[in-house]
Parts: C-alpha cells; structure tokens; sequence
C-alpha cells in the first residue's frame, strides 16, 4: 500500500478492451493495458479495436491514447465525453454492434447529444446485431432513466463484405443514472422477433419464422416474428440473413436471442437454433440475458450513492461476469454484494451495489 | 290636493325576518359565505407563499440517523470579540470543565444524540476562514455589540453564502458597554435588522451581555447551548456529494531513524484523526483526497477507532450489549456495572475530547491509549480515582510527568502508553516507530491487558498493539468463520478493546491464506470482532462464497466458477495451496478446460469480446428443451395449458380491474396453482405457503406472524411500492404534490439502504459502504511535506475532504463570475486569483469573456462593473452548479483593510481547452479613391497578408461595408477594395478581425498549512503590485488615453461660379447678388457724441427701466405663482367635482338603474316616446 504506484490503473490482455477504455473514460482514472496478444502470431491491437480507439478519439475530448510500437501496450488517458454528430466507417472484421454498444455506457454522460453514425457490417455471429441492442440493451438503458434514446437502421449490410448504415441518437443526457431494483423474475407476456434478409429470397426468412414458431409453440404465450425483407440499394453489399427473438414482459425487460445464417444452413434450423437459444437464455437468467448483465451492472456502479438490487439467476455467473466485476472493482473500487435470493425455491442471487455517486459533470448549465 | 303617500307594501312571502331569510338555502348563509373575498384571497395567497417558501429541492440526507457526526459548530468573529470566552463557557456548561487554552477543535457531548465540535476560526487568517466556511454546520457570528459589523464579519458571511450557507447564529457581545439602555437598545435593534439583511429575515441574534469570571452569564449560555442543541441542519449539496474530516488530532509516524539519518527534510508519513462527516470514505486505500492548505493526497490507510467521544445513545447500545453478554454467560467479571439510564445527561456522559487542547486527557491510538494527567499545576499527590491511593503504576506515570518535554508542545512526546499495573511501563517517543517492535514482546503485553483496566477511566479506551506492517492480519476476513465468533463470546469484556490476542491468530483457518493474499486493504479489527459475535447465530455451510471468490484475484476466473459450483474433486487439499501453486493451476486448467465440457464452459468463453453468451450446441439444446417444463412458469399464462380453470379467468379480470397491485397477487396465485398443479417446486415466494396453510385452520397468532412477514418482504420491494403509489403520471396516487413524491421516494431509497446495509456482516458492510460519517477515524498519509509537521499549529483547523472523480482531473473550468459590488477594483484578466472551488484553494490566471451572440468567446480586459460575465480558468475540473469565491489577496501583511473577496461565481461547464478571442482592428486609410473602388495603405506590410484577407470585410468609419479585392504589386501590402458607396479621404478603413486567446496553464494551491506564517502566503504577484515593486509605469497607448475632443469648426468655402459658365445659366439659375453699397448710410455719415443734458437723460431713463423691468419682472413671477396655485386649486375642485359627480351617478343608479326590473324596459322606452 504505498503510494508510489504507477499512475496508472493497469491491465493485462486483450480481453474486456473495450469495457476498460468506457471504464476508465467514465471513471477518468487512466488506464495501461499491457501484454495484448503478445503471445499471438499476430501481436498487439486488431484493426477494430484501433478503430474502436479513433471513435472513442472522436467522442471525447483530450483523450490521449499512446500506443506502444508493437501495439502490445496502450496508455489510455480518458479526457471528458463530448459527443456531438460523427461518421465512424467501421472496419469489415467487426460488426457496427461492436462499436454501437460501448456508446451506450457514455451517451448519456456527454456534453453534447449523441448521433452517431456507423457504417460497416450490422450483423455477425458474435456481436451485438441491430436488433440485440434496439430491443435488447436500449430497454436496460431506458431503466435507467435514459429515455431517448433510438437506433436507427438505414441500411443493413450483412457479412462479409457489409454496406450496412445504422444512427445512434441519444438525446436524454442525465446526470445520474436512476437506482434500479428489480427483485422478481418478471412474467414473460409475448415473445416477439424479428427475421430479416438482405439480397436472398424472401421465402427463406419465412422458413426461419416457421423454424423459430415451431418450437416457441408449446410454450403458450404469444410469439410475434415479424418479417423483415431488404431488397436494393439498402440492402448492403453481401446477402444473409438472420433471426432476432426477445422476450417480452411487462415490466419491460427483454431478454433475447439472435443467430444468424450462413451459406449452406437450413434456414428452419437458424430459426428454431434462435428459439432454443432464448428458451436457454431465459432459463439462465432472471431478470435480464447475460449479455445484458455488463451495461445493466455498469449503470448501476455508477448510479447515487444508494444501493441498487438486481436479481440474477445462478447461471449468469460466469467467467466474464466474474472479470467485469473484477475490472469494475479494479477501477472504482467498488465490490458487488451477492446474497442469495430470499426465495427459498430458486437458486437466484441478488446483486446488490452501491452507486459511485458519479454525476455527469460534462454537461453545461443552462 | 291632497298628499298622496306611497303606500305600504306588503311583503311577499312571511320570511321576512333576517335571521330567517339567512337560512333559506337550508342552510345559515352566512356560516359560510365569505364576508371579505379580498381579505381571503390576500391571506390565500399569503399561506401558501409562504408554504412555497418553506420547500427546498429535495435532497436526500446522507447522514446516518443513529450515531451521526458531531456538529461542527465554528465560533467566527473578528479579534478580540469574545470567541475564546464563548466556547468557554459553552465548553464549561456543557461537560464542567475549565479550559485554559483552545487549540484545534473541541468535541463535547450535548445531548443524547447529539455531539459538538466547538472550532475557533482563527480571526486574522482568510484561508481558514474559507476553510471553515465550507465545513460548518453551524457557524456562531460573534459580532461587537459596540462596532457592529467588521470587516471579517461580512468577509465570512460572503463567503459562507457561496460555500452552501451553514445556519448562522448572532452572538452580539460587549453589550455591557453601553451607559445608556436607549443607545443599547437601539443598537441592538440596528445590529438585529443589519444581521436580518445579511442572513435571513427573523435569524436569531443572542445578546451576551458581560464576563463573569472569564465567562459569559451563566443564563444566557444556557439560552444559546439551549439552542444550538435543538437546531436541525439541512443537508448542503457539496457536503452531501463528498466526504470530509476536521482533523482533532494528528501525529507523525514516520520512522525516527529516517529522519536522523536523511535529516528533517524528508517526506513524512502523517496520521490525520478525526470525525467523518458528508458521504461514506471508501474503504479501498488510494481514495484521493484534499488536505486544505496542504494538496492533494491518496490515502494510504484508514482506520475506524473506537469513539472517543461516543453519544449517551451508542454507549447505551453497547452497554446493553454487554449487559445481554453478562447474562449469557454469568458474571464472570463484574467490572463495568450495568448502568440505568436517566432522561438527563448524567455528569460521566458529558464526555470532552479535544487533543490538541489539554483536556480531557485520554488519547487513542490504533495501538495505544495516551493519558494526559494534566498539566503541571494539577496536583500531583491526588489519584486518577478520587479518594484512592496512587497504585504503583499511577505513581510511574505521574513521575514520568516531571519530564520536561510538555505534552501539547510536541506531538511525539504525548504521552504514555501504559500496559496492565505498570509492570510494562513505556515512555513513549516517537509513536510511529513502537509498531515496529517485535511482535513477542506486543503478544506478552496483550495477554496481560485487561488487568490493568480497572484503574482507569471509564471510557473504552483499551490499546492493543498492533504492528503497523502487519496487513496480513489486518486483512484476515473474519466473519465467515466459526472459529471467529467462538472467539467472540470468550471475551466479551473485550468488545472494543482488544481483539488481537494469540488465540485469536490461531483460530484463523488456513485456508485463509488465500483471502490474505488477494486483497490488500485493511480491514477494521475492531469491527470485525463486533462483526464475529453479532453473527453469532448465523450458520453457514462450509463452502465457497462467491462473493468472496469473485475478488479473489490470484485465483482465475473458471476456476473460481468450478469452485464455487463445487466441481472441484480435489477440494480441500486444493484449497490449501499456496497462492503459487495455484497460479500454476491456472495455467494448467486452461488446456484441461478444452476437454472439460460437463459444466458447459470451455475457453470460448474467455473471449469477453464476444457479445453472444455461450450457448450448448444444437443438439443438445434440441434434447434440453424437448420438455419446457422447467421454464414453464416464466411465461404468462402457463397455467392455461395445464389447466384451465376459472381461477385463472377471475385472475384476469381482477388485473383489469385493479392494475399493477392485483397483478402481483395473480403472480403469486399461478405460483400455487403450480405448486398443486404441476409439482414443480419453482414457485416464486412464500405466499404459496400462505396459501396452502390457510386451508388447514390457522389461529390468529400465527396468522398475524404470517402476515407480518408478508409486510416486511414488501417494505423493501421499491417496485412494488412505485407500482402502487410512486408512479408519477398517475394523478391519484397518494402524494398531493411532485415533492412529497420525492421525498417519500427518497425516504424509501435510505430505508433499502439501511435494510440492505444491515443486512451485512460489518467488514463487508465496511467495504460496500466504505467508513460512514460518524466514525472516529484514522487516516495515514504517505509523502507529506515535512514543514505541515514541522510548521503545525493547532490553532489553524486542518480539513481533509474526498475528492470525486471528476475533481481530480484538470482542465478549463468556464464560470459564472461577478466582481463582489463592495471589492474596490475591477478585476484584470491574467491578474492571479485565489479561488476556493470546492476544497482547493488555488491561485490561478482567469481570463474573462463575455458572449457575443453565442457566436464566439470574446475576452474582456477587465470585468464588468455590475453584471456577470464569463470566467475561463485553468484547473481541478469541479462540476457544474458548484459555487465559489475568489480573492486577490490571502496574506496579512499585503491587505489594506478593503473588503477582501474580489469576487463570486458558479461554474457553467468544464472542457479540456477553450476557444477565447479578443478583437484586433487592423485600420488602413485610402489614397485613391474612385467611384466604388478604392486603395487603401497602411493595413498590411506585406502582399502575403493581404492575400490571406482576400474577401474579408472591411468598414469604414462612417459605417460604409465593403471587401478587400486584390493586393496591389507595387507598394507592399496596399490593396484595392470596393465599397457599397464612394468613401471619402478622410474615412478611416477598419478590418475587424477575431485572435485566439490561450489560457495560461498555471494552477498554484495556496498552501498556507504549510508556512511557518500561515496568514503570510504569497503567490504570484498581481500585475499592479509587481508594477509597482519594480516601478514599472503602467502601459499606456496615448492613443486610448482620454483626451478633450476639440472639433474645430467647418469651414465651407463659397460656392464660386466662373464667369463664363454664370453668364451661361438661364436666368432662373443665375447667381444673384447685390452690389456692394457704395453711398455712405445715415448713420455712417454722422458721429454721435452725447453729452450733457442728454447723456443725464438718457442714463436717467436706463435707470428708470431697469427699475420698473426688475419690478415687472417680480410682479410675474408672482402672478406666475398665484396662477400655480390657482390651477393646483382647480384641479382640485375639479376632482372634487368629478367624485361628487361620480357619487351622485352611483346614487342615481343605486336607486334607479337597478329598481327597474328586467322586463320593464321597453315600457321605459315606450314612455319616452
């Protein structure tokens, strides 16, 4: 415990990159994150995460970034969120999802509105598809008192080669996010979906929707897929296609599922591969889906300093809930209370955390 | 003829008397009319302006009810205006003890659950009053009766006013003074009413008449401490954002021996003591914080001690504590009888603390316990225990008195540490370096402690040694373990005294080691032994907790999980390795990990990039989920499938009709249903039992047991609450206004955190919540400069206050700012200003601008006389809405008597940089002109420039626009430009242009703390004060200076017409003109003299003309009066006329515009006819 510590908050790999740099940009303690890939072939940052970096850039002001000469090593120096419109031409090996969702945790904490614009690729297997974040992680916002907040998609662009054009808006710029408690599993009321294709047969997002009914029909509640067909010139430059399936309740939390298709898949086994996968995600979780826990848990470290409670289901604690809280504690300091659910009959935990007080002091007054 | 009378008419109906007509309504009219509408509106409006006035933006109160710091109460004042003699004879009402010097705060007990902190601002030093304005609860404005207001006094009152505004109490003094009771009871009513415009209308002003004895009358201290103990303080924004300290106590720890061998120079390592007030600390070291005074520093360390000064209420907790121990298990040891307590403060409450005073005379250490016997004039001879002779070890103690080192002088020397009946007797140096005494020789002392208690005072003030280093025991998480809480009941005795003996160390289990490993902060030893025996009852499961696992960084991630899920075979031998050999485990899990796939994790997963969560493969996602069962009971409407019965259908209803409420009970009815139904044990809470055993026939007790756990598992569901009455848009929900709304919100907000908080074993309480406002706290400090010990005085209050993320960052800060109306000068742009923002105080280079149209940020020169304008100044980024004050001048020596506080302000917005211009005019003058276009020189030297202003506009004097074209070849940096009209030569061409102004990075903290003369700190000079060292005259364009504009008048030359051309007009426009006369005239011809009998005449009549105009003149002046006041008379009367007039119409129609009924009007018309 001495005081000659390293400026410096400091990291190791490549895992969670992007979750450090909006930590350490929302806490504004600078961070070092060192030894990324510097096992790997190919040592040091991939092109989308200096991508990511250049948007970050472009949304803050005074950020400094050094990166070291292999790229192995990166001092980050968060400066205060700005906002404001940009253009960010994502690169083809990362969806816009991957870019789109760490927006999420800075928008409203900026000094100008967000809108934001992103080129690239909407879809991929292993990021946040459009709508994962319009149905999945925009809700988690709304809890959290951000109400205006909108993604537009103008043009959908599937993988490889992309094309696809989606806005981010974030008009609500709040000061503080709201103290957030949700102890039940909420009752789900209707699944709802979304099945789209770019520059294929229409017929095939029909058959994914009969694939994802097929297994959603025992479970007795409305199921909604809507069918989503882009034809011409905004439909990007690769065809594909892909399933989108939330849970809907009352309280208005989601959680949801998405595959998408590759060349040669059976687009009736996208759609039931969808269904089971949500029917899984829902079994995890209690509240909300796992890959809604970081934004939902972020918002609540930097709530007031009043203790918020979120109800998780066992199966949601896993390795990267187990980092996040790790890298959370390693910047604010802040622990997580786990205790487990009161309810004798299920194996819920409730996440209890106490807020940072942090407030957003980028913003002028009026 | 005879007279015809109006005859009698009758009246129509027999309710003729008043008292009967009032009550045809069948009701007494009267009873409720309004007699005088406007009355009642006027005191509508009144009542509910002044409800209105009564309400704040609700904030909540982050102040814990129970236990809550001690109130800082400052006694403010100029020099010699009796703030000594105040806290003296609260000091002395409150807790009967004379003190004989003040120095540093003074903390006493007030009430049952209320502590005072008793400050002394220092009269003559500016930073601390800044300093004290900011912490204050209550500041005591002691003001002489005989001056009134001084200078000090407005001085702080500004300054309290844009630091949040602490309640303030007068306390006029010397009243005694005054011969006269007219003249005093006159100045009391100028001081009361020059008090009520400074603060608030009606504050309260305390007379304080004479000094009795050194102290004020016994009454009148009774009346304020009265007072002051039912005052109730709001919540002040800053306060409520941050947590902060007035250090009482503070001690140097560095290691003697560094200081011998590298001399006096060397940073110090320094231990700040005193109550946490605001927000809780976080526990984690590193906290950043602000010494005022001193810097910024992260802490090193902190640590909860036991209460010095504990409230009446905590110790009656803690007795009862023990008390509920002693009966558990029979008085084993009858040392601390079990008090009754009174409704009055009995005299062994009145507790004192205040060590850098001499009083009180018990210090706490983290390690040790320091007793002051007081000064030498105490007599020497008497025991602690009156009416006791000297033990053995009392008369070593007092011996070691004739040390002639004196106690409050020099820190190191404090005190004593005394151990069990003076066998172990230290004369204590330096108190930093005993920790690093071998731990053998510490264990010996504690074994022996508790004997030599009983000789002692009261307080809970047992020292156990602790070594400074040793955070390996520090860190030992006690609370999970059995082990701890059997330790726990052993010594009960102990509770806050000692919870480091060796059987403590022994029963830590060994599979802690891991736990020591993992985190480095300390843990609270004395909380966690509570810790240990309030979680007596609680019994947990030999297994990993997860929260616990999650923080534990030398272990990996999967591994925790596999822990935790209990899927580790080799479980206890595992757990005991070594952090090491666990780090090797971790790399070897990873490739057992690949073929691992029965707990459904494989290292996919370690690829935190990945938004997708992990998910089985298909085909067993096919076979899971064959069967829905098991989720079936997440979905609406579940039941419909199993069985369709018309509960269900009635549940449904009941949702329409009663919304949310009704909802939840329809949840819990599908749980039962399920439960009978389906068997599936998933039901979501404990009403299905409820349910189920209400069939069986419950009696009442249990029934009412039943429903209050029903009540208290909704008490803290915020959902259920907000579903129920917190929703905002619903007009009937039980809130009448928006703030009720939010302050029950709120209310229901602390309650959960209260709820949640207790529900927690202390240490992880501690590390949730951090150390909360009330605790009596330690804080060590790295690196501090050597001259705030070497230089320290206690008379100056040190103030520590947490930083929040945002303050730690630097950048411009854009401001508000207004010069203060009574600081003599303007203020210069980069002339230094000290600014108290939020803790710091800083010298830094404002520049100020104003707005021009929210196009651009133009700098100003200097500020504005009486407005506001925009501050940009470099520094520690605060946020927005904060409030602060800026002064020139902090020290003494350099203050003329002026009011010292330049000026005040409020921070808009924070940014990294900033965008200033200030104008720069570039003027030129034409030399040729033609008829649009013109040339122009003297703008530009050089055709380049030009070039780069190709386009821009330019303007003449006159206001003609026009553009630069082109530059010219020729004479460098002339150019050709054209204009709307024809500009004249003499027009003055200017080009207005913007240039970047940059803030100068200077950020200088006033560290006064650290001065040798704190009141002398000296920062950068202000561009007067250096002109003036170096006799440097002020620059001065003569062009800018004031100057008499002298306009010589125009002279226009006649308009001359040559002869050809005149001879050429037609006749009309012919020039004409007279010739010049040539004869002489009649008067030309003669010259008069005048003489005798003429000249007599004609002075004579002169005389007479001046005497009759004067005469006229008088007489019109008069007339001219008259006629004033006769017009004044007729204007009158015309008024008159007017309202008799007015009267007279009034009476007409009383009587006959309104007798005639409606339908009888065109009869009237018809008669008129």
């Amino acid at each position: 415990m001495s005081s000659k510590k390293s400026p410096f908050k400091v990291f190791q790999g490549s895992q969670n990159f992007r979750l450090r740099v909006i930590l350490s940009i929302l806490s504004g303690k600078p961070i070092k994150i060192e030894k990324i890939r510097s096992d790997d072939l190919n040592p040091g940052l991939k092109d989308f995460e200096v991508s990511f970096l250049r948007l970050i850039e472009a949304v803050t002001n005074g950020s400094s970034i050094e990166i070291s000469y292999t790229g192995t090593t990166i001092i980050f120096k968060p400066g205060i969120i700005v906002g404001g419109s940009y253009t960010h031409n994502c690169p083809t090996s990362k969806p816009v999802g991957y870019f789109v969702e760490p927006m999420l945790y800075l928008a409203p904490f900026s000094k100008k509105k967000f809108s934001l614009l992103f080129r690239g690729v909407t879809a991929s297997h292993n990021d946040a598809g459009i709508e994962a974040i319009k149905w999945g992680l925009l809700p988690i916002l709304e809890k959290f008192g951000v109400r205006e907040c909108a993604l537009h998609t103008l043009k959908r662009g599937s993988p490889p080669l992309g094309g696809g054009e989606v806005h981010l808006v974030v008009d609500s710029l709040i000061a503080q996010p709201i103290t957030m408690h949700e102890l039940d599993r909420p009752v789900i009321t209707a699944i709802k979906g979304v099945a789209y294709s770019t520059r294929v047969s229409p017929s095939l997002v029909n058959r994914m929707i009969d694939g994802a009914k097929k297994v959603l029909k025992d479970i007795g509640c409305e199921v909604n897929i809507t069918a989503d067909v882009w034809r011409g010139e905004n439909s990007g430059k690769s065809p594909g296609w892909g399933i989108t399936l939330v849970s809907e309740t009352k309280k208005n939390w989601y959680i949801f599922a998405e595959c998408i298709g590759d060349a040669g898949d059976v687009p009736e086994d996208i759609g039931s591969k969808a269904a089971y996968h949500l029917l899984e995600e829902i079994s995890n979780s209690a509240v909300i889906g796992r890959n809604q826990l970081p934004l939902a848990i972020v918002y609540m470290v930097i709530g007031k300093e009043d203790i918020g409670r979120l109800r998780i289901a066992k199966g949601q604690i896993d390795e990267k809930f187990i980092i996040l809280l790790r890298d959370i504690k390693h910047i604010f300091g802040t622990e997580v209370f786990l205790k487990e659910c009161p309810d004798p009959d299920s194996d819920d935990y409730i996440i209890t955390i106490k807020g940072i007080g942090f407030t957003n002091a980028n913003k002028k007054i009026a | 003829m005879e007279q015809s009378n109006k005859p009698h008419r009758k009246s129509r109906d027999n309710k003729s008397t008043a008292k009967k007509k009032l009550h045809t309504q069948g009701h007494n009219a009267k009873a409720f009319a309004v007699s005088a509408p406007g009355k009642m509106a006027r005191q509508m409006q009144r009542s509910s302006d002044k409800n209105e006035k009564k309400l704040h933006v609700p904030m909540v109160d982050r102040t814990p009810d129970d236990d809550p710091p001690p109130v800082i109460v400052c006694v403010v004042g100029p020099p010699g205006t009796g703030k000594t003699t105040l806290i003296k004879s609260l000091v002395r009402r409150m807790t009967k003890t004379t003190l004989t010097e003040i120095k540093g705060p003074i903390t006493v007990v007030s009430g049952k659950n209320r502590r005072l902190t008793f400050l002394e601002c220092p009269a003559d030093d500016l930073n601390s009053m800044i300093d004290v304005a900011k912490i204050a609860d209550l500041v005591l404005l002691m003001i002489d009766g005989n001056f009134g207001f001084e200078m000090e006094t407005m001085e702080f009152l500004n300054l309290a006013q844009h630091h949040g505004m602490p309640r303030v109490l007068g306390v006029a003094t010397h009243l005694d003074l005054f011969k006269s009771q007219s003249t005093l009871r006159a100045s009391k009513k100028r001081l009361k009413h020059r008090f009520w415009t400074e603060v608030y209308q009606g504050a309260k002003l305390f007379y304080l008449s004479g000094v009795i004895n050194g102290r004020y009358p016994d009454r009148e201290i009774l009346n304020l401490s009265r007072f002051i103990s039912v005052m109730k303080f709001r919540p002040l924004k800053w306060r409520n954002e941050h947590p902060y300290l007035l250090a009482d106590r503070i001690t140097d720890l560095t290691h003697p021996d560094l200081i011998q061998s590298k001399g006096k120079q060397i940073d110090r390592k320094i231990a700040l003591y005193g109550y946490l007030h605001g927000t809780p600390l976080p526990s984690v070291g590193g906290t950043k914080v602000h010494i005022a005074g001193v810097g910024d520093f992260s802490i090193s360390q902190v640590e909860k001690l036991p209460d010095p000064c504990p409230t009446p209420a905590f110790q009656q907790k803690l007795d009862e504590y023990e008390r509920l121990k002693l009966k558990e298990e029979g008085s084993n040891s009858s040392s601390t009888p079990t008090v009754r307590r009174r409704k009055r403060l009995d005299d062994k409450d009145k507790l004192i603390y205040a060590p850098m005073s001499d009083v009180g005379g018990v210090l706490m250490d983290k390690d040790a316990v320091y007793i002051d016997i007081g000064s030498k004039k105490v007599n020497n001879s008497q025991s602690f225990v009156p009416g006791q002779e000297k033990g053995q070890g009392e008369q070593l103690v007092t011996s070691l008195q004739k040390v002639d080192r004196s106690i409050a002088e020099n820190f190191k020397n404090v005190g004593l540490q005394i151990f069990s009946n003076g066998i172990e007797l230290h004369k204590v140096d330096k108190k930093g370096e005993e920790e690093e005494e071998d731990a053998n020789e510490e264990e010996e002392i504690n074994s022996e402690l508790d004997q030599g208690r009983s000789s002692l005072r009261k307080p809970k003030i047992y020292g156990k040694s602790v070594q400074e280093d040793d955070l390996d025991i520090d860190n030992l998480p006690s609370d999970e373990d059995e082990d701890d809480n059997v330790d726990g009941d052993k010594e009960l005795e102990l509770v806050e005294i000692d919870f480091h003996d060796q059987n403590d160390e022994k029963l830590v289990p060994e599979t802690d080691s891991e736990f020591e490993l993992s985190d480095g902060e300390n843990e609270e030893t004395w909380e966690r032994a509570m810790a240990g025996k309030l979680n007596n009852e609680i019994k947990r499961k030999r297994r990993w907790n997860i929260g616990k696992l999650i923080y534990m960084e030398n272990i990996s991630p999967d591994d925790c999980i596999r822990r935790w899920r209990g899927e580790d075979e080799e479980d206890e031998e595992d757990l005991e390795e070594s952090d090491i050999e666990d780090d090797e485990d971790f790399f070897k899990k990873k490739q057992t990990n690949n073929t691992d796939s029965k707990n459904g994790q494989n290292t996919e997963i370690a690829d935190l990039e990945k938004f997708i969560p992990y998910f089985d493969t298909f085909e067993k996602l096919v076979e899971k989920w064959s069967d829905l069962s098991s989720i079936r009971n997440r979905f609406i409407g579940s039941t419909r499938s199993n069985s369709a019965d018309d509960s269900n259908s009635m549940d449904e209803e009941e949702e329409e009709v009663f919304g949310d409420f009704e909802d939840l009970e329809a949840d819990d009815q599908e749980n039962v249903e399920e439960e009978s139904n389906n068997n599936n044990n998933e039901s979501d809470d404990s009403f299905a039992d409820f349910e189920e055993e209400e069939k069986k026939d419950l009696t009442m007790e249990e029934e009412r047991k039943l429903n209050a756990e029903k009540k208290e598992k909704f008490r803290l569901q915020f959902e259920i609450e907000e579903g129920d009455n917190f929703k905002e848009d619903d007009p009937d929900n039980e809130y009448d206004t928006w703030y009720e709304l939010q302050k029950a919100k709120m209310a229901k907000q602390l309650e959960i955190n209260k709820a949640e908080l207790e529900e927690m074993t202390p240490e992880q309480r501690q590390k949730i919540e951090g150390f909360k406002a009330g605790s009596y706290v330690r804080i060590v400090f790295d690196d501090v400069p050597m001259e705030f010990i070497e230089n320290f005085e206690p008379r100056f209050p040190i103030i520590m206050g947490g930083l929040l993320p945002t303050e730690l960052k630097f950048g411009v800060v854009k401001a508000r700012l207004r010069r203060h109306r009574w600081h003599k000068k303007i203020l210069k742009t980069n002339d230094p200003l000290v600014l108290s923002l939020g803790w710091r105080r800083f010298q830094t280079l404002p520049i100020y601008t104003t707005s021009d149209s929210r196009t651009r940020t133009r700098m100003l020169k200097y500020t504005p006389e009486h407005t506001y304008c925009n501050a940009n100044f470099y520094g520690p980024l605060c946020a927005p809405n904060t409030p602060f004050c800026g002064v020139q001048i902090v020290a003494n020596s350099d203050t003329s008597g002026g009011f010292r506080i330049a000026a005040t302000g409020v921070v808009e917005e924070i940014d990294v940089d900033v965008e200033i211009v200030k104008k720069l005019k570039l003027i030129g003058y034409p030399y040729k002109i033609f008829k649009n276009t013109a040339f122009i020189k003297d703008m530009f030297s050089s055709a380049m420039e030009v070039a780069r202003f190709e386009g821009a506009q330019i303007k003449t004097v006159s206001g003609i626009r026009g553009e630069i074209k082109r530059a010219l070849s020729k004479p460098e940096g002339y150019f050709r430009a054209t204009f709307e009209d024809k500009i004249l030569m003499s027009d003055i061409i200017i080009l207005r242009s913007w240039y970047p102004v940059h803030i100068k990075r200077f950020y200088n903290p006033v560290t006064s703390l650290l001065l040798k003369q704190k009141t002398e700190w000296k920062g950068v000079r202000l561009t007067g004060q250096i002109r003036a060292a170096l006799n440097i005259p002020t620059p001065s364009n003569p062009d800018s200076a004031y100057k008499k504009i002298e306009r010589s008048d125009r002279h226009f030359n006649g308009l001359k017409v040559p002869k050809s051309i005149q001879k050429e007009l037609p006749f009309k426009s012919q020039i004409h003109q007279m010739k010049p006369q040539k004869k002489k005239t009649y008067m030309a011809k003669r010259a008069v003299v005048l003489g005798g009998e003429e000249k007599k005449a004609r002075s004579f009549i002169q005389k007479v003309l001046t005497v009759s105009r004067a005469k006229e003149e008088k007489r019109k002046a008069k007339k001219a009066d008259q006629r004033k006041e006769r017009l004044k008379r007729l204007a009158k009367a015309e008024e008159e006329k007017l309202q008799k007039d007015k009267e007279k119409k009034k009476e007409f129609f009383a009587k006959n515009g309104k007798k005639r009924p409606y339908g009888d009007d065109d009869g009237g018309a018809r008669k008129k006819r």
